[in-house]
Order: structure tokens, then C-alpha cells, then sequence
């Protein structure tokens, strides 16, 4: 036998011969930006994902894991991938605790599943990523990627408070727990949640859950561009309690397939305010956001403020497999200057979560590859400036391959340290988040 | 302590910085906890750079250092353990920046907590973690505790509210995480470094998330005949959907040692009090007032107070605010702790401690941040009697056991420091302190940042 078929031979040992893929065209759908894996396995438990890792860290199997492939066009280019962990299979809901606010499932567990679990008891998860509901819990773990509402509720980050994670070593080891305050000892869900997979296997994600809204509305207000900053920097600093807070640019709005009660000339940003709450405080809230806006401002009808919730959710979300999107992360009262920055670029669209400081952005399809990279350069060094940075979230790989992924990152040295600490054999991730230059 | 260590301290922050007479080191031998431990200096820097300096000499010579806010710390987390020098950071104590615009602070950590509030009152802001302590308990401390308070079930801990971090690693080098934007690429470390206790650095310097002010809030305030229907009121309140700033429980000792030092008005032939506060927009706090003092009436409670203005909801608090003091009133000595289970446990576990309780005859003031399940059971001792005081020990033994067997935890908020070590396994396998200790070591390999806190020493299966 060779060398790779008794390594697989031991992966089998563990999960079960059905378990793994090896067969080449069952693999070629796991590819990771045109890297073919040598192997897919599809463990069932926790402990399976551990053994799995240990394994392939014993015979140096690269392994890069997997949860429902959203995401996978984040990172840098791949290493060669030995092994596909994919968490499908990990799904179960370990305990909702409605009384407690809390829900504990397995890390292949869909968004949607466990929404609508929550939903029967009034409750939801506030996460709303991009991607849709079939992103697994453990996908929003490893990448903290969060959606509009984040303003109003956090993070993944903010939002987990326990973990189970299996290492490159094997073992399966718990981080935090099941309340909300906790401080026996390190809190080392912080460094698992937005690794990408690159310390360890996350098997099991708890999650605090909050009472759902009575009532969501979404007001637009259609304004000069030279308005904006002042408008939505006095909704995020008043009482009133904005959920979420969006910018678009013309381009995005045609983007974003929506059809808004507002006119929209060139010059025009759309503001989208969400709220969420009763009945009572809904009616004041808009009265007051109306009177701040001087007026311009409607109210989505119920069709249309489900399509413009989805779509502002979905917007960061990549077209199609060459698209470019960008996104920078700044101080909040740079968020509308990024807009008309990028807006000032031709033909590209923008969305900014302005609570969150963050502005995603992409150019036309037809824009040609130097174009792309040059205004790429030039928002990453507007948001250098401003204390802030740029994550090229999506792109073909030959732009990755000009235009570093993650920029210029702060303690490197000390982010290769924990890696080395947790995956001596820098066996986990396949090199696509803060790894050596190849 | 070698004289040439004290006398490189001496440069760096000048002599009257530095404290070495006995009588002196005495004073910083302690903090609001039961444990001591004399240094060999505390010294006092104005500056980062001050800080920085006097770690990099501890580095050096091998010396280890614990940094110490106000001394507020109720697990012995500020007090040296093994000698070495103790960095007193009260001297930091400026707001850098208001950044309303961005709504952010920059501050430095000595700067007390309520005087932050104070400071960024006008401008119609906070900065929502507000520990009782908050009158005397500095930033810094909180963060280095991720210290939470009344109001995390709505609002979150530290953790939640903090972006930013410049800090003295313990080489003495100072690095920066994160600022003023979120999501910087690269692993946590600002949550990392949150609640470490000073054990991975010493935080120098902080970017703080603020929020603006509620528009307004109501506070409700219902009298039980028994501890479980105080109880059951908070259950059924989020079972409605409704999400409380505070949520807060007293039992009768506490009353009683209320009544006693600070009279409010309470009877004192209860079980408890049950005090909840709401906020938010005004449109939807009358409705919600009304549900909840409702829901109390309907379990039984005897008399529902509900106060609409500050003076009102000030005068509710009152007997809320004075608990810990008047507690320690009636008995200085006190064993201080803060296990917490999730919320539905707490009928459970109550019963519990109130067995542990009849079991060590002892008296036990339970205060809980009913909300979040964060219970507070003081165990009053004598001071000076031994026997009591080991039968303290042991009754909080048994109750961090009956924590974690409740799915809680042994520290809600107050941290491991020293005296909660030994109680870690009741939590955490050793694989799992394993997966601590590899943390603890990329930050300082030589240990000697807050040495013998947070994590058990190294067994020899766990060792490496």
C-alpha cells in the first residue's frame, strides 16, 4: 500500500470506510479555490472530528475544515489540502434552554434549523449573517461574521459564551460554559471564534438567545450625500434604539434588486433604518426619525421591509466566483466619507453597516483587473489612515494573489506563537488565515 | 529585594514613587478579599512608558509583578503572592479622549469607574459596565476582571464593551490591540486579555465602546413571602419576553443587616426583595412596569412598589445599593462569592446553600443578580476564630461544587485570583487547563506576571 493509502486506511479506522471521500470526482466538489483535496471525511461526533485531527496531524495530512462551504471564499489562496473535515454530519442540538436563553448544537447545525426551534418559543438567535440560514453555527463561530442587527445585539463574538473544540493534538477540550457571566479562567472562546479554523475544530457553540421583536419596520430616507454622516452619526448617538443602521450607494440599491419609495439620482445615498420593537415605541421612533430627516424619509411596507432587511443581510455575499468584494472596518464617523470614497470609483457599489463601522464594496463585473487592484490599494490606504483596515473578503484568485487577503496585521508574531502553541505541526487551516508568506 | 532593583525603580519613577518600609508594604498586602501576601516594593508610574520600564527590570532580574487597581478585588487577585514588586496604577488615572463621534473613550486604567460615568453623563453617554463597586473600582480593574454587575443579563459583561487595549507585555514591550474600529484582522486578544487577571500583561491604556443613555427607565420593587416566588416572578418576566436592565434578589439576613445599619422602610418578617429595573424608550416602559409588578402580585407578593421618576426608582435602590456595606456592618469578616448558574437553577441551588448553611451553622446574606444567575452568598464569620473561619472555607466549597454541578460556574465576576485555583477543576478537565496554560505561556513564558493566579500549577500528567 502507499504511503497515502495507509493514511487513509487510519482516517477510515476512525470515522468508518462510508465516512470518507476519496473518490476524485466526489472530491472536485470540495475544492477550495481550484485546490482538489486528497480526501473528504464526514466524522459524527465531536470525539470523531478529534481523532481526526490527532490522525492526520501524526502523519502531517493537512486539514482544513469545513462547515456548509459559504465562506470558503474568504481567506487566503490554500495550501495544499490533504483533508476536508466536513462538520455536516455534527449537527445535533445539544440542549435548548428557552428559560435560560441559551442553546447549545453541535457546530454543523444550520442557522435555520435552530431559528425556527427558537422561533416556536418566541426567541430567536440574534445572528444574521450573509450567506443565508443554511450557514452552520459552527461557519459563524470560526469566522465572527455577522449581519445588520449586529448593531443592536453583537457579534458571534459577543453573542457565544461556551465552546467545545477539538485541537490538533486530539484533544476536546470545553471553553466558557452556559451563563452569560463567566471568569474561570481565560476566555478562550475569544481566540477560537474568527480563527477560520486555523487553532482547532469547533465542535459545539453555545449561544445566548433574546425575546423575538414584537414588530420590525424599515424607514429609508433618500439624502444628499453631503447629509449623511450628520444624520446617521445623530441617530447612532440618540435614545432611540436603532437595530440597524445601512448605507447604499445607487449602484448598490440596483444591486440589491430593491425597489424603494424614494427617488434616487446619482447623488442620492439611501439610509435604511431598522427597528425593531412594540408597537408603542415603533410609532414614536419614526416620528422622531422623520422630523431629523426634515421629511424625506417612508416606511417600507411589509413586503418591501422583508426584501430590504434580506438583501441589506445579504449584500456582503459575493455574486458569482469572480466577484471582488472588499470590505474596511473603520472608526464610525469615517464610514460615510468610505462611501462616496468608493462611490467616486466607477461603477462600484457600497453598503455600510454605520453602527458597526463597516463598509463593503465591489466593483462592476466588467472592471478590468488592474483597475480593481489600484482602487483596492487606494481604500486600503484610506482606511490605514483612518485607523481602520481592508479584508478582501472575496476575489479570483490571481487578485489574491497581487493584493494581500488580510493586509498588513498587527502582532503577527504573537498570532504565529498561539498558532504554533495550539498547531505545532501547523497542520490546521491550510495557510489561509495569518500564515507564513509562501 | 536587592538594592540595586530598588534603586533602578527609584530612577524610573522617582523616589517618592516607591514604597519599600514595612509599614507601607503592609498596606498593599491585602485587598477586599481574605487573602494576604507582603511585597517587596509597590511603586506607582504616571505613564505607559513608566510601566513599561519597571516590567522590563522585572524581566531582567527575574522579579515578579502584580498590577493593582483600586484594591477592590475580592479573590486575592491583586495581592503578591511571592513578593516581587506591586504596580499600583491609580496614578493613571486620565480620560485621554471623549470621541463621541465615534463613540469611544480612551482611557487609562486607573481612572474610577463611576468617575468615567460622570464625565461622559453630559455628553449623554455611559459605558455600560457598572460593578457595585463601581464608586471605587477602576477601569482598569474591571477589565482586567471582565467585571460584570447588575445589569450584564441586558447589556453584557466588560468583555462586550471594550475595543481596544494598549498593553505592557511581560518582556516589558507595549503593544496594541485592536482601537477605535472593530473586527481588525487577527485573532481576539482584546477578549483574550479581557479578565486575565493580570496574569498576561498589564493593561496601560484602553478604547472603550460607549452607548448613549437609555431614554428612560422605571423600577419596580415587590416583597415575598418566600424566596422561590421571588424567584419564579423573574422566570416568568422573560418567559414574556421581557428583557429587565437589572434583575435583582435579596434574602432576609440581607434585609435584616439593610434594616439594621440603613433603614429604607423594608418589614423585616420576609423572605425577600425582588427589584427590577427597566429601560429603555419611555412608550414601552409603562406597559412593562405594569406586566411585571402584575406578575408579582399574581405570585403572592405582598406589597409591589413601582417609581416612575429618579427620585422614585433612587429611593428603591437605596436599600439595593447599601446591602454589601451594611452586610459587612454586621460582620467585617465576611467569605465573598459570586458562583453563578444559569437563572432556572437558582430555586435549586438556594435550597442548597441554605442546607450548607444549617449544615456549618453559619449565616449566609444571599444578594443575586437574579437575572444573569449570579448568586452572592456571604458567609459571615469572626473575625479571628478560627474554627469559623474554616467552616466558612468549607461551606463555600460546597457551594462552588453545587455551582458546577448546576451547570454554573464557580466566578461570575469576581475572578479566579488566588483563592479560587484550587476550585478550577471542578469546572475544567485537565486537557482543558492545558489549553489555558499554552495561553498563558506565549504571553509570559516566564511566569512572572501575577504568578500562582488563575490556573493550578502544573500537574505532572498536565505538565509539558
Amino acid at each position: 500500500m502507499s504511503a497515502l493509502a495507509d493514511k487513509l486506511h487510519s482516517l477510515e479506522d476512525i470515522i468508518g470506510p462510508a465516512s470518507l471521500i476519496t473518490d476524485t470526482e466526489a472530491v472536485a466538489s470540495y475544492r477550495v479555490e481550484g485546490q482538489q483535496p486528497l480526501a473528504v471525511a464526514l466524522p459524527q461526533s465531536p470525539a470523531q472530528v478529534a481523532g481526526l485531527l490527532r490522525q492526520a496531524s501524526q502523519d502531517g495530512l493537512s486539514v482544513l475544515i469545513r462547515g456548509a462551504g459559504h465562506h470558503l471564499h474568504l481567506g487566503a489562496p490554500p495550501t495544499p489540502i490533504g483533508l476536508v473535515v466536513a462538520m455536516d454530519r455534527v449537527r445535533q442540538t445539544v440542549e435548548y434552554d428557552a428559560e435560560n436563553l441559551t442553546i447549545t448544537a453541535q457546530a454543523g447545525a444550520s442557522l435555520e434549523e435552530l431559528q425556527r426551534l427558537a422561533g416556536e418559543r418566541g426567541q430567536m438567535l440574534p445572528l444574521d449573517p450573509p450567506g443565508g440560514d443554511r450557514a452552520t453555527l459552527g461557519g459563524i463561530a470560526a469566522t465572527n461574521l455577522a449581519g445588520p442587527i449586529r448593531m443592536r445585539y453583537g457579534s458571534p463574538r459577543d453573542l457565544i459564551i461556551g465552546l467545545r473544540v477539538a485541537l490538533a493534538d486530539g484533544a476536546l477540550i470545553k471553553a466558557g460554559g452556559k451563563t452569560v457571566k463567566n471568569v474561570a479562567g481565560y476566555e478562550l472562546g475569544k481566540l477560537f471564534v474568527g480563527s477560520f479554523g486555523t487553532l482547532g475544530a469547533i465542535c459545539e457553540v453555545t449561544v445566548r438567545l433574546t425575546p423575538k421583536p414584537e414588530r420590525r419596520a424599515m424607514l429609508v430616507l433618500a439624502m444628499n450625500s453631503a447629509e449623511v454622516k450628520e444624520v446617521t452619526g445623530e441617530l447612532l448617538r440618540s435614545r432611540l434604539e436603532v437595530a440597524s443602521l445601512g448605507i447604499a450607494n445607487p449602484a448598490a440599491v440596483e444591486r440589491m434588486r430593491l425597489s424603494l419609495p424614494v427617488t434616487i439620482a446619482p447623488d442620492v445615498r439611501v439610509v435604511f433604518i431598522g427597528l425593531m420593537g412594540d408597537g408603542a415605541a415603533m410609532a414614536r421612533q419614526e416620528e422622531e426619525i422623520a422630523a431629523l430627516s426634515g421629511g424625506a424619509c417612508a416606511r417600507l411596507n411589509e413586503a418591501q421591509g422583508r426584501d430590504a432587511w434580506q438583501a441589506l443581510r445579504e449584500a456582503p455575499y459575493p455574486d458569482d466566483a469572480n466577484a471582488v468584494v472588499v470590505r474596511a472596518a473603520l472608526p464610525i464617523s469615517h464610514v460615510a466619507e468610505a462611501v462616496e470614497l468608493v462611490t467616486q470609483f466607477e461603477g462600484w457599489w457600497s453598503v455600510a453597516r454605520a453602527g458597526d463601522g463597516l463598509v463593503y464594496a465591489g466593483p462592476p463585473p466588467d472592471t478590468t483587473v488592474r483597475t480593481t487592484l489600484e482602487r483596492l490599494t487606494e481604500l486600503r490606504k484610506f482606511a490605514g489612515q483612518r485607523s481602520g483596515a481592508v479584508v478582501l473578503e472575496a476575489a479570483p484568485l490571481e487578485m489574491k494573489r497581487s493584493f494581500s487577503v488580510w493586509g498588513q496585521v498587527q502582532n503577527l508574531d504573537l498570532f504565529r506563537a498561539l498558532k504554533d502553541a495550539y498547531d505545532p505541526t501547523g497542520n490546521i487551516g491550510c495557510g489561509r488565515y495569518l500564515s507564513r508568506p509562501q | 529585594m536587592d538594592r540595586r532593583v530598588i534603586r533602578s525603580l527609584t530612577r524610573i519613577v522617582g523616589r517618592q514613587n516607591v514604597l519599600t518600609k514595612p509599614a507601607d508594604l503592609l498596606l498593599y498586602s491585602y485587598d477586599s478579599s481574605t487573602t494576604e501576601g507582603r511585597p517587596d516594593a509597590v511603586v506607582f508610574p504616571e505613564s505607559t512608558e513608566g510601566v513599561a520600564r519597571i516590567v522590563k527590570l522585572c524581566a531582567e532580574g527575574r522579579i515578579s509583578f502584580v498590577p493593582r487597581g483600586a484594591g477592590t478585588n475580592l479573590s486575592g487577585g491583586s495581592v503578591p503572592l511571592q513578593g516581587g514588586v506591586v504596580i499600583v496604577l491609580s496614578r493613571m488615572n486620565r480620560v485621554l479622549e471623549i470621541d463621541a463621534e465615534n463613540l469611544r473613550a480612551v482611557v487609562q486604567p486607573g481612572v474610577v469607574n463611576l468617575d468615567l460615568q460622570n464625565v461622559l453623563a453630559p455628553h449623554g453617554l455611559q459605558f455600560c459596565p457598572d460593578p457595585a463597586s463601581q464608586k471605587v473600582s477602576t477601569v482598569g480593574g474591571n477589565v482586567a476582571e471582565n467585571a460584570g454587575g447588575p445589569h450584564c443579563l441586558k447589556y453584557g459583561v466588560t468583555v462586550n464593551h471594550v475595543t481596544g487595549l494598549t498593553v505592557v507585555m511581560p518582556s516589558g514591550e507595549v503593544r496594541s490591540f485592536g482601537g477605535k474600529a472593530l473586527d481588525p484582522p487577527g485573532y481576539d486578544l482584546v477578549g483574550v486579555l479581557i479578565g486575565s487577571e493580570g496574569t498576561l500583561g498589564i493593561v496601560a491604556e484602553m478604547v472603550l465602546r460607549l452607548s448613549p443613555l437609555p431614554d428612560d427607565a422605571q423600577t419596580v420593587l415587590a416583597i415575598f413571602d418566600t424566596l422561590e416566588a421571588a424567584g419564579e416572578s423573574v422566570s416568568r418576566i422573560i418567559a414574556e419576553g421581557m428583557m429587565p436592565a437589572a434583575l435583582e434578589i435579596m434574602d432576609r439576613q440581607t434585609i435584616e443587616a439593610v434594616e439594621a445599619s440603613f433603614p429604607s422602610g423594608l418589614p423585616l418578617d420576609v423572605e425577600a426583595v425582588l427589584l427590577i429595573e427597566l429601560d429603555g424608550l419611555r412608550e414601552s416602559l409603562d406597559r412593562q412596569a405594569a406586566r411585571c409588578a402584575e406578575i408579582c402580585r399574581e405570585l403572592k407578593a405582598r406589597e409591589v412598589s413601582v417609581g416612575r421618576t429618579p427620585e422614585e426608582r433612587e429611593k428603591l435602590w437605596s436599600a439595593r445599593r447599601s446591602a454589601f456595606g451594611a452586610t459587612a456592618r454586621i460582620s467585617p469578616a465576611m467569605l465573598v462569592n459570586d458562583a453563578t448558574v444559569p437563572r432556572t437553577k437558582i430555586p435549586e441551588v438556594l435550597r442548597e446553600i441554605q442546607e450548607i448553611e444549617r449544615r456549618h451553622g453559619l449565616r449566609i446574606a444571599k444578594i443575586f443578580h437574579a437575572g444573569d444567575g449570579n448568586l452572592h452568598s456571604n458567609i459571615l464569620f469572626e473575625r479571628g476564630n478560627r474554627d469559623d473561619f474554616r467552616r466558612a472555607e468549607e461551606a463555600t466549597a460546597e457551594i462552588f461544587r453545587a455551582c458546577a454541578e448546576a451547570g454554573g460556574t464557580i466566578t461570575g465576576e469576581h475572578g479566579v485570583g488566588a483563592e479560587k485555583v484550587q476550585f478550577m477543576s471542578l469546572l475544567y478537565s485537565p486537557e482543558d487547563i492545558e489549553a489555558q496554560r499554552k495561553l498563558k505561556a506565549v504571553f509570559d513564558p516566564r511566569g512572572l506576571a501575577n504568578p500562582d493566579k488563575v490556573l493550578p500549577e502544573a500537574t505532572r500528567a498536565g505538565a509539558q
